[in-house]
């Protein structure tokens, strides 16, 4: 999922600690905004990286090959003020959180749920470990 | 002796679906009315009210060559006027969706004639000439083995059936052939099977309350009935694993069996 004004975030170097939250039904564009603006308000996240399944912007086999999808939820959101360009049905969250101690991320974990319970209808689950990368590696060097 | 013919075993309601849903001798239950036109329209393969496109004269007509099985094989209505093949393939959710594609084949094979079928994980395909195809998938949309939110009709990119359902209870579909009227609380097709847009919004009806489905369904889930708990279902399998394997490798130490 990118952002079609800001970059991704640089690696952070550390292991900081990552939330995920996964879904138990895949969210609509409209929760997936209410979702992240809830959690936008939340100081320490560093990122906020999103999963799910794609949703083509043009069929991409069969006869209507080329035809627009038209997928409601394939569309533009706003969050904090700006624009993301939705091109998933969003079924999993992975939040990267610049804390100290165990103290500050208990916090932080906190109130990731309340957020999460007052926007997800349908449950999710949440874990705390680190699920993505947080130095370069080889790939990041590849060209093209 | 004659024996009787049997379908599927267990004592479990996914087994007891099974067989029910092959058995050619049990009238499935109807539990929505799609429009024949609609049917076709949501297949795509012609216009409702447009003739049948023919690959070869009338069988009546044509010199067919002299051979013992043409004679003894009676054409289905299809094959008699030389209709095209043409197909229809459901996909279906793991979520307890009331079939699934490998007992889809089982039934097509059971209840129908002049039929080709092929099983793939999440979808089955159907093909046969195209005026049969057209009286069978009206059977298949309005019958108990079709949900609205969770058997999809999809000709290509069925991607989904083992996705999460989004929050309405639909099962996934990246080109949205159908979408939730909350209104009417009904699912309602906008796309034909190959993803390109109808000309009119074609309601199949209410999903299923998922306490229905688990009743109706013919899957064996752990937060379902497991597979395991169905003793007979167990030991089929295990049979059919046993003498599959020893056949492929040992097939003399397979004996009275």
């Amino acid at each position: 999922m990118s952002s079609t004004t800001t970059p991704t975030a640089d690696y952070a170097g550390v292991p900081l600690p990552e939330v995920q939250i996964i879904t138990n039904r895949l969210l609509s564009a409209e929760t997936t905004e209410k979702v992240l603006n809830a959690l936008d308000v939340i100081s320490g996240i560093r990122q906020i990286n999103m999963t799910g399944e794609s949703l083509p912007k043009t069929i991409n086999s069969g006869p209507g090959k080329g035809l627009a999808n038209n997928h409601s939820e394939r569309r533009i959101i706003h969050v904090g003020g700006q624009e993301v360009e939705l091109r998933y049905l969003v079924g999993g969250f992975y939040i990267e959180l610049e804390v100290e101690d165990e103290a500050e991320l208990d916090a932080k974990l906190e109130e990731i749920k309340a957020a999460c319970n007052s926007t997800i209808e349908h449950g999710y689950t949440l874990q705390v470990g680190r699920y993505s990368k947080y130095r370069p590696s080889l790939h990041d060097y590849r060209s093209a | 002796m004659a024996y009787k013919r049997q379908f599927y075993p267990g004592s479990t309601t996914p087994a007891k679906n099974r067989r029910r849903y092959m058995d050619p001798k049990v009238k499935l239950k109807k539990l929505r009315d799609v429009s024949m036109d609609d049917v076709v329209r949501i297949m795509g393969h012609r216009n409702p009210g447009e003739d049948y496109k023919s690959i070869h004269p009338p069988i009546e007509e044509g010199k067919e060559p002299d051979c013992p099985i043409r004679k003894l094989v009676v054409p289905i209505e299809g094959a008699k006027h030389g209709d095209r093949v043409r197909y229809i393939q459901f996909t279906d959710s793991v979520y307890f969706a009331p079939i699934s594609p490998y007992q889809r084949a089982w039934m097509y094979l059971s209840r129908y004639r002049g039929v080709d079928t092929g099983t793939l994980s999440g979808r089955q395909i159907i093909e046969v000439r195209e005026r049969d195809l057209e009286v069978m998938a009206k059977e298949m949309i309005d019958n108990e083995t079709f949900d609205p939110a969770l058997t999809g009709i999809r000709g290509a990119t069925v991607h989904g059936h083992a996705c999460r359902l989004d929050e309405h209870g639909l099962m996934f579909d990246g080109w949205q052939r159908y979408v939730w009227d909350d209104e009417k609380k009904e699912v309602v097709y906008v796309k034909d099977q190959v993803a390109i847009p109808l000309d009119r919004r074609i309601s199949v009806g209410k999903p299923a309350a998922m306490s229905d489905l688990k009743k109706r369904t013919t899957i064996f889930r752990a937060d379902g009935v497991d597979m395991r708990d169905d003793k007979e279902v167990t030991m089929y399998g295990l049979r059919i694993h046993k003498l599959r394997t020893l056949g492929g490798y040992q097939p003399w130490t397979v004996k009275g069996e």
